[in-house]
């Protein structure tokens, strides 16, 4: 640990502990102002109309937890979106209809990204609610089955009406593009509480040192290694701790005998669907929400990457990886510290290298990651659909 | 978001470049007063990037004026960027776009981590193509 623990602050305040604040550079107070403020304005996707309606947020979250999307009539969002398991499943490896080959992403600030699913196949959050729908090993639906269901079910259609101003047409596709973006308008809701990491950020960068001392020193020098030493934040970037690329980290990407190509595999099912933001659904007529979609490339490096996953709630939400490989946190940087630079190809200074952590650095390390999570409030119960 | 020393003026600066009088039949002026200018042995090119602050992870455009020493018209016939430091390149590719007179507008430029990048410009006039390259810094 760097010899900055000069001048440290004993804060005794009634019968809370003394803490201490380390002394923290001008460029590290800047670099961990990147990692807020928190939280970010609310979520407004272009490329859906009802983003942020009222009416359509509240018939996004029946129809989040109506089974009756998939025709088995068992399988649900919320069955693997679990609010009580910030919002992922707790499972290694996703199960809707059958055992997926990744572990359920938390929806967490997910309205706030721009490419989703592991591989970034979806290039919207409607886009990847759909696919979700659709694919026969998670709810196994298909258009006509949810055409007929918002159609026929009158508190559905009521809602149709005041979410969408008109009652669910006949096209059954495009029933079940908005049927999606209702329920990304309800998932963008999903934004995580501040945290003590928060709270610290926003002391260090008012240069209030009574409240910045009150973070705990374990996860202060934990921090200094993921903005210092670690470079975890040239990936784990700015207030969502991501950057929302792709990356290698060393991680298995077998599926049993097969090979899972992550963002290789991911890109080419993107521009194969119509389902993309450069198809007929996307309600954003000036085309500047299509622009990665425009131009991401498809190249080898790609093979065997997986998404940055973002950092708030995680401490929370194990296991942990693409895969659900890595049980806890512990184990997470465990991995960091050990990565085999023959297992990554880089021509240049590996982004991800073998960290080299003491014990007690990488107790710092996952006392900060810890720091990262908070108590959520309640999710109140829904809004009736058609009051 | 910040040029690296040495290899950039601005474009209140180009005095110092030494231009013909006759240089008008490829202003460098981007429309805005606002610009880097990098320069080889036969060419001179003046960009801004749209919007002007590059943000980690979020798109943006390039505006460019190609021109020769002498003053004509060049053309932008390849763009890239890197991390030199970490050898890898953009996620994605830019295309160009050619509004005539030397005149480029590059879209789909993306740099999705923090730190220095690359950018290398091919340009070409009289069958000639020189690479020019600029920093950029962002956090």
């Amino acid at each position: 640990m760097r010899a900055l623990l000069l001048a440290a602050l004993l804060v005794a305040s009634g019968n809370a502990a003394a803490q201490q604040l380390l002394e923290w550079a001008p460029a590290e107070v800047a670099a961990i102002a990147l990692h807020g403020p928190w939280p970010p304005p609310p979520v407004h996707d272009p490329s859906n109309r009802v983003s942020g309606n009222p009416a359509a947020i509240t018939l996004g979250r029946h129809l989040f937890e109506e089974s009756r999307l998939s025709p088995s009539g068992q399988v649900s969002c919320a069955d693997c979106h679990q609010a009580g398991k910030q919002w992922s499943d707790g499972r290694a490896r996703g199960f809707g209809l059958a055992e997926l080959d990744r572990r359920t992403p938390s929806l967490w600030n997910a309205g706030y990204q721009h490419w989703f699913a592991w591989d970034g196949a979806a290039d919207s959050l409607w886009m990847q609610g759909l696919r979700a729908v659709l694919d026969p090993r998670e709810m196994g639906g298909n258009a006509a089955g949810v055409g007929k269901l918002v159609r026929e079910r009158p508190d559905l259609a009521c809602a149709w009406r005041g979410s969408f101003g008109a009652p669910p047409g006949i096209d059954d596709e495009r029933l079940l593009v908005d049927a999606a973006k209702a329920i990304a308008a309800f998932v963008e809701t999903l934004v995580s509480p501040r945290t003590p990491f928060d709270d610290f950020r926003d002391a260090l960068v008012a240069g209030d040192r009574l409240a910045a001392a009150r973070y705990p020193v374990a996860a202060q020098r934990g921090l200094r290694l993921f903005v210092g030493r670690g470079n975890c934040a040239a990936c784990h970037f700015g207030p969502r701790f991501s950057n929302g690329e792709f990356g290698d980290t060393g991680i298995s990407f077998f599926v049993g005998s097969a090979v899972d190509p992550g963002r290789h595999g991911g890109i080419a099912a993107l521009q194969a669907s119509r389902f993309n933001l450069l198809g007929l659904y996307n309600d954003d007529p000036t085309g500047a929400s299509a622009t990665r979609t425009r131009h991401v490339e498809r190249q080898h490096r790609n093979y065997g990457e997986f998404k940055v996953p973002a950092l708030r709630q995680a401490g929370r939400a194990g296991p942990y990886m693409h895969n659900g490989s890595l049980p806890t946190l512990e184990e997470v940087v465990k991995h960091y510290a050990e990565v085999s630079p023959d297992r990554l190809h880089s021509d240049g200074v590996p982004l991800v290298r073998a960290l080299k952590l003491t014990d007690d650095e990488s107790a710092d390390l996952v006392s900060f990651l810890r720091t990262l999570s908070a108590d959520a409030p309640p999710l109140p119960s829904p809004a009736p659909l058609c009051p | 978001m910040r040029p690296l020393a040495g290899a950039v003026a601005l474009l209140a600066s180009l005095s110092a470049l030494s231009l013909p009088a006759w240089a008008d039949d490829c202003p460098l002026d981007l429309g805005h007063g606002t610009g880097l200018v990098v320069f080889s042995g036969q060419h001179i090119l003046a960009f801004r990037p749209d919007p002007f602050r590059i943000e980690v992870g979020q798109p943006f455009a390039l505006i460019l004026n190609a021109c020769t020493r002498r003053g004509a018209p060049a053309e932008l016939v390849a763009i890239d960027a890197s991390m030199p430091e970490h050898k890898h390149g953009m996620n994605y590719a830019p295309v160009i776009v050619s509004r005539g007179d030397g005149r480029f507008r590059v879209e789909g430029m993306l740099f999705h981590m923090p730190g220095t990048w690359e950018v290398v410009f091919d340009v070409r006039s009289d069958g000639t193509t020189e690479r020019l390259t600029h920093e950029f810094v962002v956090k």
